[in-house]
Formats: structure tokens, sequence, C-alpha cells
């Protein structure tokens, strides 16, 4: 449904998007994830099309709608888009109603099927009874609902949704996910959605792809990112809590863990970072065979589980076990290394092994 | 709010907290603001004074003592807010949202007329536009041969375009601040719903801004009919009345009564418009950004049109700032204002008495008038600047300690009336109340101290702002931190409150000093020969003929107050949020 080729935007100061490829189906939920700066926000305004490629293809369906090479665009209203935004955008002179009414009104549609369409959204979002009051006179939330309302009014193909959460505070944040993915669900679209919170990522997206850069670091399942991250990026940046990497080489017996020499349990050529999931670390007071010394940090009980972080200069171990005693600020841990790394990456970032 | 209730109510036996503070300040407001205004209302409707009414509204005189003065007034009030808003709203757009070239130093130059007396600029008018239908000296325009017609010398046109060149800065103020709150997004969101360029400006930006620009509009209104000293100096001499000058010119000659009508109905039409002007900005509409982050600041590709549109704002700019002040600096340094570039003197500035040049006026530094003005204004200046300052504070203070309440409700609304009132007009409620004696007190018509005390009450509303602006950077948290350490109160005001509020304070005091070196119009009416005013003694000079001094004084008062604004601006570090980018 949505395809992107080689896509790049440069302002001028070098490209803040790369040569980006990727297309998912009808009906998917594409999330842009990454760290603020990557690109994300500037890949979605082109699919909006409110910038235009430096070069590249963007095609919905069968349609080209834009082509950096020729600089050929079509007009935001007529790519069949909406687009929520960060600020909401909601035009503080109209009421609610006012608001979704007028997208609707431009597009040329009679006035009963408007009031029709109107009641028809704001009961979707649940948000009937505002629809007379003015955006600065209701909540973040529901200034939230209503931007969505105002965007799924017209039934776009595709909808666009541009860090939507990022003003809402953690527990909205949560209630308006669902919320996010029911009307995506309702309406059928396909939705791509920015945010550099990994946390939204991988709990809505059908297809994810991992930004850094303006480049792509992978483009997967949520599942695959976790299992199989394709980069030292990626592997640091997604799950919950993300996997640890730890700086490994050959030693005269063993391989050195970030300067601690370890019986050498696979094989190593060179300098790499190898990358071990929280759930296979182990923690305990006492040193064992395999285990590096670290200062506590901080614990947190996670679904019945225990998060534990240790730290020292330039490393930091973070395991999920299922109980820990009572660690105090200052207290050495031994976290415990298992023999085979989930994954191993070069010093810059790709994938070994 | 319970916890606070609890302690009300474990106080219920004592007075509620702060009464005796806010009666305090109350009964100073109703003493500096109410009782001028209510006794001018009743002193006209004292039976042997009520008759003034009639005089003013319908008799025989009252085409000439209302009538044309109103029509006169409404004109210019109208004619400066349309072009106000015009001027300021294209160049405030220009800065905010676009790509024009420099747009920094435009905002800057954008703000500097209202720093500029108006009577100044109306001054260097005459320099440059004077023709010889009344004699004396002919301006610079006319000396170089050309013919300037009545209607470009003198009356409702120029101080029409002297009036909006003042002005516009206000407007431009305003519309900008405005803009600047118009995310980006609002236009792109508008453009997601297909709407065209001009859709986009009819349905989204122009409604967004509309409250601004009214309300840019009704300020500018009110500030232009209530300016005495622009067509004071180009429509006197040419008997062109408006409000304003009418009030002056009877109360100069003594006819206090039908003086004091005028002062009314000037105060009933200013004041309308700026409640109106505010009711728009105030009113449940109110287009207070909608918070979110984001928003990017997206800029208007003017493409060619850049540089000319970039060209005409530079134009405005100039024509209005450094102009004035040039024709001003040159002709103080002219043997008149014919011979601009060719005969240079310093004598307006440093000659000793001639009886050659101007009727033996000695030069500013050697002419007592203008040297006991000097002390006199600066002293007035400073007075007001301290005890402004006071009640600022005093109000700030109890305002923002105790927000609800009867009486709190009371000061507020008082100390925001002087705002609504024309300065010539509250001079005149002020000879209502203080021109004769009250009970064991003297009359203090003539005294500075009635100067001192005009002058601080009509510049409450400007210092309780910056007494807010003071309050509000000592809020309770910084202090109450330093209390969980165990510093003392002394400890305290000394390391904490002093320091953060000693910068605010001195640049709160620096721009009530600046107005005062610059009000015409307040001190015009109390102005006696025992309180020479610098500002008073320039329109004096201007209406003699002695156009170089009038032009030097306003030199000399444009160089202080230029000094104080400055040094104000550097102690206040004031941020202009739509500079930036």
């Amino acid at each position: 449904m949505i395809g992107i080729d080689a896509l790049t935007k440069d302002f001028g100061e070098g490209p803040v998007v790369d040569a980006v490829s990727l297309s998912v189906p009808q009906g998917a939920f594409l999330v842009l994830v990454g760290p603020s700066g990557c690109g994300k926000s500037t890949m979605l305004r082109m699919l909006a099309g409110l910038e235009k490629p430096t070069s590249g293809t963007i095609t919905f369906g069968d349609v080209k709608v834009s082509d950096g090479e020729s600089g050929w665009t079509i007009a935001p209203s007529r790519r069949d888009t909406g687009l929520v935004f960060q600020s909401y955008a909601l035009w503080p002179h109209m009421t609610v109603a006012g608001n979704v009414d007028w997208p609707l009104k431009v597009a040329g549609l009679d006035k009963a099927e408007r009031s029709t369409r109107v009641a028809e959204v704001l009961g979707l979002l649940g948000i009937e009874q505002l629809a007379r009051r003015y955006p600065n006179e209701i909540s973040g939330g529901q200034q939230q609902r209503v931007a969505i309302a105002r965007m799924i009014a017209p039934k776009p193909k595709i909808m666009l949704f541009d860090e939507p959460l990022s003003n809402l505070d953690a527990k909205l944040r949560v209630e308006m996910r669902s919320e996010l993915m029911r009307v995506h669900r309702a309406t059928g679209a396909t939705s791509v959605y920015v945010t550099h919170d990994q946390v939204e990522a991988m709990t809505m997206a059908s297809h994810v792809a991992v930004l850094n850069r303006g480049r792509i670091q992978q483009f997967g399942t949520p599942r695959d990112l976790v299992a199989d991250p394709a980069t030292a990026f990626v592997a640091t940046f997604v799950g919950t809590p993300p996997a640890n990497l730890i700086e490994v080489e050959p030693a005269q017996d063993g391989i050195a863990f970030a300067g601690e020499i370890l019986p050498a349990s696979f094989p190593l050529d060179g300098p790499a970072q190898a990358m071990f999931l929280p759930e296979t670390l182990r923690v305990s007071r006492e040193a064992g065979p395999r285990t590096i010394a670290l200062e506590f940090a901080e614990a947190s009980p996670v679904a019945g589980r225990v998060m534990v972080t240790g730290a020292r200069a330039g490393l930091r171990l973070t395991a999920v076990v299922d109980d820990v005693p009572g660690f105090m600020p200052g207290d050495t841990l031994y976290f415990a290394i298992p023999e085979v790394p989930a994954a191993l990456f070069s010093v810059d970032g790709e994938r070994l092994a | 709010m319970t916890f606070s209730g609890t302690i009300a109510r474990v106080r219920a036996g004592q007075l509620p907290q702060g009464l005796v503070l806010k009666l305090v300040v109350l009964a100073l407001l109703g003493v500096l603001v109410a009782a001028p205004l209510m006794r001018i209302v009743l002193e006209t409707l004292a039976p042997d004074a009520i008759g003034a009414w009639t005089d003013v509204i319908a008799s025989r005189l009252s085409r000439n003592l209302l009538w044309v003065p109103l029509s006169n007034t409404l004109i210019l009030g109208f004619g400066t807010a349309v072009i106000c808003v015009a001027a300021g709203g294209f160049l405030a757009w220009l800065v905010v949202m676009t790509d024009v070239p420099f747009r920094r130093t435009i905002a800057v130059m954008a703000t500097l007329p209202f720093m500029i007396p108006g009577f100044a600029t109306a001054l260097a008018w005459t320099t440059l536009f004077r023709n010889n239908r009344l004699g004396g000296q002919s301006g610079f325009l006319e000396s170089l041969g050309l013919t300037i017609p009545d209607w470009l010398s003198w009356g409702i046109v120029p101080s029409l375009v002297v009036l909006s060149a003042h002005y516009y800065s206000l407007a431009f103020a305003i519309i900008a601040a405005a803009l600047a709150s118009i995310n980006s997004d609002l236009v792109e969101a508008a453009q997601m719903a297909g709407a065209r360029r001009a859709r986009i400006l009819s349905g989204i930006v122009l409604p967004v801004a509309l409250p601004a620009l009214l309300s840019a509009g009704a300020l500018s209104f009110a500030e232009a009919v209530s300016n005495f000293a622009i067509p004071a100096i180009l429509g006197l001499p040419v008997r062109m009345q408006t409000m304003a000058t009418r009030l002056y010119g009877l109360i100069e000659i003594g006819q206090s009564g039908r003086g004091f009508v005028i002062a009314i109905l000037l105060i009933a039409v200013s004041a309308f418009f700026l409640w109106l002007g505010m009711r728009v900005i105030n009113g449940r509409r109110t287009f207070a950004t909608i918070t979110g982050k984001g928003g990017r600041a997206k800029r208007m590709p003017l493409g060619a049109a850049r540089w000319p549109l970039f060209a005409f704002a530079a134009a405005i700019c100039s024509t209005t700032t450094i102009i004035p002040v040039l024709v001003l600096i040159i002709s103080s340094l002219s043997t008149s204002s014919s011979q601009l570039f060719s005969s240079w003197t310093l004598h307006y500035w440093l000659g000793a008495s001639n009886p050659d040049f101007a009727q033996g006026q000695a030069g500013i530094v050697h002419n007592p008038f203008i040297l006991d003005a000097i002390g006199t204004t600066v002293t007035l200046g400073l007075v007001v600047a301290v005890t402004g300052t006071i009640v600022g504070l005093l109000v700030a203070y109890t305002l923002a300690r105790y927000r609800t309440g009867l009486a709190s409700g009371a000061i507020e609304q008082l100390s925001f009336v002087p705002l609504l009132l024309p300065g010539i007009g509250f001079a005149a409620a002020y000879i209502a109340l203080f021109g004769t004696p009250i009970g064991p007190f003297p009359a203090l018509y003539g005294t500075l101290t009635l100067l001192v005390i005009a002058a601080t009450a009509s510049l409450i509303p400007f210092a309780v702002q910056s007494g807010r602006a003071v309050i509000q950077q000592v809020s309770g948290d910084l202090e109450e931190s330093a209390r969980l350490t165990g510093a003392g109160f002394l400890r305290r005001l000394a390391a904490i409150t002093v320091p953060l509020a000693a910068r605010g304070i001195v640049a709160g005091a620096l721009l009530i000093f600046v107005k005062i070196m610059r009000e015409l119009a307040l001190v015009v009416v109390l102005f006696t020969p025992a309180t020479p005013v610098l500002a008073v003694l320039a329109y004096r000079y201007a209406s003699e003929g002695f156009a170089q001094f009038a032009n030097a004084i306003a030199v000399v008062i444009l160089a202080i107050s230029a000094l104080a604004t400055i040094l104000a601006n550097i102690l206040q570090n004031r941020s202009q949020p739509w500079l930036k980018s």
C-alpha cells in the first residue's frame, strides 16, 4: 500500500533522511521509531506531502505521490491522507465540532452529510458532549481526541501520527494507545506513526522501522527487532529493558569482557560487542566463575520479577531476575554472564553473529 | 484549598488576614484614582455648574465646543487605528511569518517610534513641512523652492500621519506577539484539509489574528484620541481643535466647568473603545495558544518580493525613527529650519544671550528657564519613579498575597482604571479635586506636589505591572526554600529577595522616569510658571516660533530617555519571543 523507495531529504546541511526504502501492505500499522533528530518526523511530513523529497519516490497503492528526481509532489489534500500533529494544531477560533466540520466543508460535503459524520466521529472518540466547547476549554487528552476525530472525519486511506501522545501524562498515554489502535481497526486505514518511545512502537506496530541519523537500522515486526536485532543500535534501543552490550576482545587466557577476563566460551577473532538479554543474566552477592563485579545502581519490580542494574565506569548491565536480596547503593553485585551471547556486533555496530 | 480554609476557620476569632493592608491600599487608590474622578463629575453636577453640560452639548456654542472637536477627534482616532493596524500588522507579518532579510533589525526598529515622544516627531514634521501661511520661519522643504499646500503643513493630515508614525509600534508589538503564537501547524492542518491559500487566510489565519488586530486598533484609537501634543503642535495654529486641545484651551482661559465636561466626555470616548478592545481579547474565544510541543516555525518564502518588501519596511521604519531624530538634531544646530544644511551654529546649545538671535534667548546651557526646567523635570521624574514604584509594589504585593475577597477585587479594578484615562482628562480631574483647599490641606494647584501625585496616579497601572513582574521573580518557592535552610528574615531579605528583585525594581523605576520625562498631556494642564517642565517648555517655544529651542529641548529629552530606556532594557533583559526563530 505504501511504498517508499530510496527516499532522501536534504535541507542543505547533509541528508536528514538518507536513502530510506520500505513498503507495508494495506491496513498495516507502521511505526517509525528513533531518537530525536533521526529524521522520522521529516519522513512523515514527506508522506503527508508537506515536504518535497530531495530524491527517491513515495507510492500510495498504484499512484506515485512524490518523486524527488522530477520534483513532482501531489498536494497534501489530494493524497487521501490525514495527519495528527504533535501540537494537535486545533484551530482555536472554532469549537470542537467546528474543527471536525471544517475539513469536510472544504471538501465540499453538504450540510446534512457533514453533521452526520461529525456526530459519528465524535461518538467514536467518546467526546460528543464537548462539541460546543472551544479547544482552550478542554483538557490535553480531550484535545488529543479532537485532533484524531478531525483527522478521521474525511475517511483518509492513510492516517499519519506525529508523536501524538508525547504531550500526555503516563496514564493517559497508555489509555490513548489502545484508543488509537481501536480507531485504526475501526477505520481499516493504513497508519504511519512516529514516536521516540520504543514502548509505543513495540505495543502498537505491525511493522517497525528503527531510524538513526536518517537511515533505517532495521525494518521488521516488533518480535524480530527484540529477538534478532540487526545492529547494536537496535539492540540497545528496543525492548523493556533493552538488551545489554558488553565490549569483548580476545585475551591470552580467555575473553576480556569490558576489561574483565573470563574463560573463552565462544569463538572470537577480534574486538566486538556481545549482546546479552536481561533475562539471561544472573545476579548474586558472591563472585563465581563467569561473573563481573559492578556497583549496585537501582532495582525495580517488574511484573512479578525484579529489574536490577549495576554500573561502573564504562559499563552498565541490567538483569531481570526472580528475586534479589535487599541491596543498598554502594553494594557490590556479581553479574553472571551466559557462555554464549545472544548476538555479536562489530565495534561499529554491524551484526556479526 | 481546604487547607487554607481550615486555617481561616482556626483564626476565625481574629481579623481576616491582611485586612489592614488591603484597607490601606484601597484607601490610597481611592484618594489617587477614585476621588478625582468622582470630584470632577460632582463638580459639573453642582447647581451653579450644571449649565456647563447644556453649554457644551446643546447650545449655540456646542458646535465649536464639542461637535467639531469631537468629529476631528474621531477622524484622528479611526484614521490612526486603521493606519496603525495596517502598518504594524504588515511589519509584524514580515518579521514573524516570512523570510524577509534583517528580520531582527526590522523588529527592533519597529518598536522604536514609541520611544520617541510624540511632540518630537510633530516638531520634526513642522521643521520639514511648515509653510508660510502663518509667517515666521518657513520649513526646509519650502526653502528648497517647493510649494507646500496648507493641508500638508497643518491640520488633520499631518496630525494623522504623525500620530500613526508614533503609535504603529504599539500595534506592531501586539500583533507580532499574536502572530508568533500562531503555530505553523495550524496552517499545515488546513493544508492537509485541502484548503487553498485564500481559504486558509480567511478561514484560519485572519480569524486567529483578529482579536489581536482589534485590540491593537482599539489601543491605537484610544491613544490617538487622548493625544494632546501632536494635534496641538500641528492643528492648533490653524484652529483645528480636538477634544484634548479644546479641554486645554478651556482650562487655560478659566472656563473650568466646560473644560470638566469635555474631560468627562473625552474619558468616556477613550475608555469605551479601550474597554471594547479588552473585551474582545478577554472573551471566551481568547486564542491563547493551545499548548503542545512541536510546532516548527516554518517561514513563508517571499521569493522575488523579498528585497522590495524589505525596502518598503525599512522605509516605514526609518522615516518614523531615524529621520525625525536627525531632523531635530540638525535643526537645533542650524540658524533656521530653511537652512538645515548650510548655516550651522552652536548658538542654541552653547550661545550666550545675543539680541540678534531668537530675541535674545540664550542657548540651552546658559538659559535659566531651560536649566531650571531640566532640574524640575529630572526631580519630578526621580520622585515619581520612587513614589510610583512604591505604590506599584504595594498594590502588586497585596494582590499577589490576597487574591480573593471584595477588597482585593476593588483594588485590582481601581489600579487598572488610569489606563483608560487620557492624561489630559485625568489632569483636569486633579484640578477639580486639588484646585481648592480641602479641609486643613491647602490648594495644591501650581505646586510640584500636585504634579507628583497626579503623575504617580496616572502611572499606577504601569507601576503595578512592573511590580507584579518583580513579585513573581521573588515567588514564594524561592523564599521558602531559603527559609528551610534556617536563614532568618533579614538574611533572606539580603541574600535572596533584594538581589532577585533589585534589577526589576530599578528597571521599572527607570521606565517610569522615562514616561515622566516625555509626558506632556498630563503636565500641560497642571503646569504653572512655578513648575516648569521640559516637555511643556518645548511646546511653548514651538508655539511661540522658537523652533530651534523647541527642537533642542526635544533632543535633550530624547537623549535622557534613550539612556534611561537602554539602561532599563539591559537590566530587564527583556525578551521578545517573536524574535526567536
